[in-house]
């Protein structure tokens, strides 16, 4: 709902179009408005507020687009060419994200149009060491499941981009590694999407490309605070990419995918109810004795009941270039926020890992995880407490 | 022209054939082969394990094998051990006379779920009929609600959680609404 209101905030700081005024108008006055032209003028000038105590991008309703950006530092680099990096990088983004060109912007027309456009920084273990601190995030543990590439795994530093058009993410995206590059290479970029905005109600569970509904367990509401927000406003992100191994998923029956996962594809619904958000009932039977969540389906696997131990699943699909024979490149961004790694994430991935129906058709290909610092003041920097 | 007739009708049976082919392999998902105890067998010896066999290797971490008694209460009974094709649960104590029902849930090699049932009877002349078919062990799951309830209560309760939801759903979207920018931010 947060969406909802940007949208009308962003639309009057950033001015309304004549034909969408015109329409506001024309309601005022009792006649049908312009409706196709005010939805595409809200959905471009949409801003979310860049500066604040937590960092935008994490709470919010996902945007149709994402950029994942990881940097590696080079040896030799300090605390003081960090501060100066992130300084540069906050100013950047608290530009843009509100529809201003960036200083020195090659392609300031670019600019106006933000989208709901945010950019969140995480810091990776690596940038920790480089300034001479300790790390509060540690790499995963190695899982039996893990078919890691080095080109889709670990950075020092993240840029999450995530905007309602992907022009804004390109734009932004350059923007961001032209600053960044005076000091650090590129590890890795993963580009992904979800449904575009208006194609379906906002907070709708997205579907993947698996066409499994994404993230019905998410914390909701007053859930999202104890899961996911530390006190001082930082949280930590763990960003995999997930293969999906469509030609062999593609061979299964509905009900054979209903069992790997434990929820109905259509409807979402666990396999012993009848609504997405019933709660799946594990005591269940069915008339022959057997559960009707099957033992090792996802949902049974990756079940937590204590509400501060969820993640918060913030999923982006991608989908390459297929290779010769057709087969696709297809399959999840899956980046999950939590409080904490070590007490959230990892014992819920190594169930997973031990027995999970739906390892059969996912590979993890890459693995990164990062610490997301506190917001910042105007007058302040993403890092600064850290850095400084 | 009549001679082709043959020739037309098995052509045709054939593209029936080639259609409907790739929609059952059956050949590639694992099949129950052999069971101990055997499908309708009446025991005068209580059992103290159930043995399935099937026609592929097992994956130990995607295999269940459940025994219930006549009021669908689950006897309590090991994990499956698996080794290769064999899938065997021991039983913590030996079922009295009764019918009961073996369920089990497998994947195929190819990821085919597979699962099904039979029923077996427990007789042993030695032993005193079964008392209105009440739980000989303790189950390992509770019993679901419908067991104990009227299908009007089940309905009603239904009803009842589909009206907290919308209750539910209506103060969390008010609660989002209310707290908007900055702190969800």
């Amino acid at each position: 709902m947060t969406s909802r209101r940007h949208l009308l905030t962003g639309a009057a700081a950033a001015g309304l179009g004549a034909a969408a005024g015109a329409g506001l108008v024309a309601a005022a006055d009792g006649q049908a408005p312009a409706p196709a032209a005010a939805a595409a003028s809200t959905t471009g000038t949409a801003i979310v507020p860049f500066h604040g105590p937590r960092q935008a991008g994490v709470a919010e309703d996902p945007p149709a687009h994402a950029a994942f950006v990881a940097l590696t530092l080079p040896a030799g680099t300090d605390r003081r060419g960090l501060a100066r990096m992130m300084r540069l990088l906050t100013d950047d983004a608290a530009r843009l994200t509100q529809g201003v060109p960036a200083l020195g912007d090659t392609d300031a027309t670019l600019a106006p149009l933000p989208a709901r456009l945010t950019v969140t920084f995480g810091f990776g273990p690596g940038l920790y060491r480089a300034a001479g601190l300790q790390p509060p995030v540690a790499d995963l543990p190695k899982f039996r499941i893990d078919r890691l590439e080095q080109r889709w795994s670990g950075g020092d530093l993240l840029l999450q981009i995530c905007a309602d058009d992907p022009l804004t993410v390109a734009h932004t995206q350059r923007m961001l590694i032209k600053d960044a590059r005076p000091f650090a290479a590129i590890r890795w970029v993963q580009q992904g999407f979800r449904r575009s905005p208006g194609v379906q109600a906002p907070e709708h569970t997205q579907r993947n490309v698996m066409g499994q509904l994404d993230g019905t367990a998410n914390p909701r509401g007053a859930e999202i605070d104890p899961a996911v927000w530390n006190d001082d406003g930082s949280t930590t992100l763990v960003v995999r990419r997930m293969r999906a191994e469509i030609e062999k998923w593609d061979i299964l029956s509905v009900a054979d995918k209903e069992n790997a996962v434990g929820r109905r594809l259509e409807s979402g619904a666990p396999l012993s109810g009848t609504l997405e958000h019933d709660e799946p009932d594990f005591t269940k039977l069915d008339a022959s004795g057997l559960p009707a969540m099957p033992d090792f389906s996802h949902v049974t696997r990756a079940r937590v009941t204590d509400p501060t131990l969820k993640l918060l699943r913030r999923p982006y699909n991608y989908d390459g270039v297929p290779n010769a024979a057709g087969h696709p490149d297809a399959g999840l961004i899956f980046a999950a926020y939590q409080k904490d790694i070590a007490r959230q994430f990892v014992p819920i991935q190594q169930r997973l890992a031990d027995k999970d129906l739906l390892n059969e058709w996912i590979t993890p290909i890459g693995s990164a995880v990062f610490a997301v610092p506190p917001g910042c003041a105007a007058d302040g920097w993403i890092g600064e407490q850290a850095l400084t | 022209m009549s001679h082709r007739r043959p020739v037309r009708f098995l052509l045709a049976a054939a593209a029936f054939l080639a259609v409907l082919l790739p929609g059952v392999p059956a050949w590639a998902h694992a099949q129950l082969v052999a069971a101990a105890p055997t499908r309708d067998a009446t025991l005068t010896t209580a059992p103290t394990e159930v043995t399935l066999t099937f026609n592929e290797q097992l994956n130990p971490d995607f295999t269940t094998i459940v025994l219930s008694d006549a009021a669908r209460q689950r006897l309590a009974a090991s994990a499956p051990q698996v080794s290769g094709p064999t899938g065997t649960i021991r039983l913590s104590t030996p079922p009295t006379n009764g019918d009961y029902t073996v369920a089990y849930r497998v994947v195929s090699t190819d990821g085919h779920t597979v699962q099904g049932s039979y029923e077996f009877t427990v007789a042993d002349p030695s032993r005193p009929a079964p008392v209105a078919s009440a739980p000989i062990a303790e189950p390992t799951a509770p019993p679901t609600p419908a067991d104990g309830l009227p299908a009007g209560a089940f309905i009603a309760l239904g009803a009842v959680g589909v009206a907290l939801a919308g209750t539910a759903a209506y103060f969390t979207l008010a609660g989002r609404r209310r707290g908007s920018p900055p702190e969800s931010r």
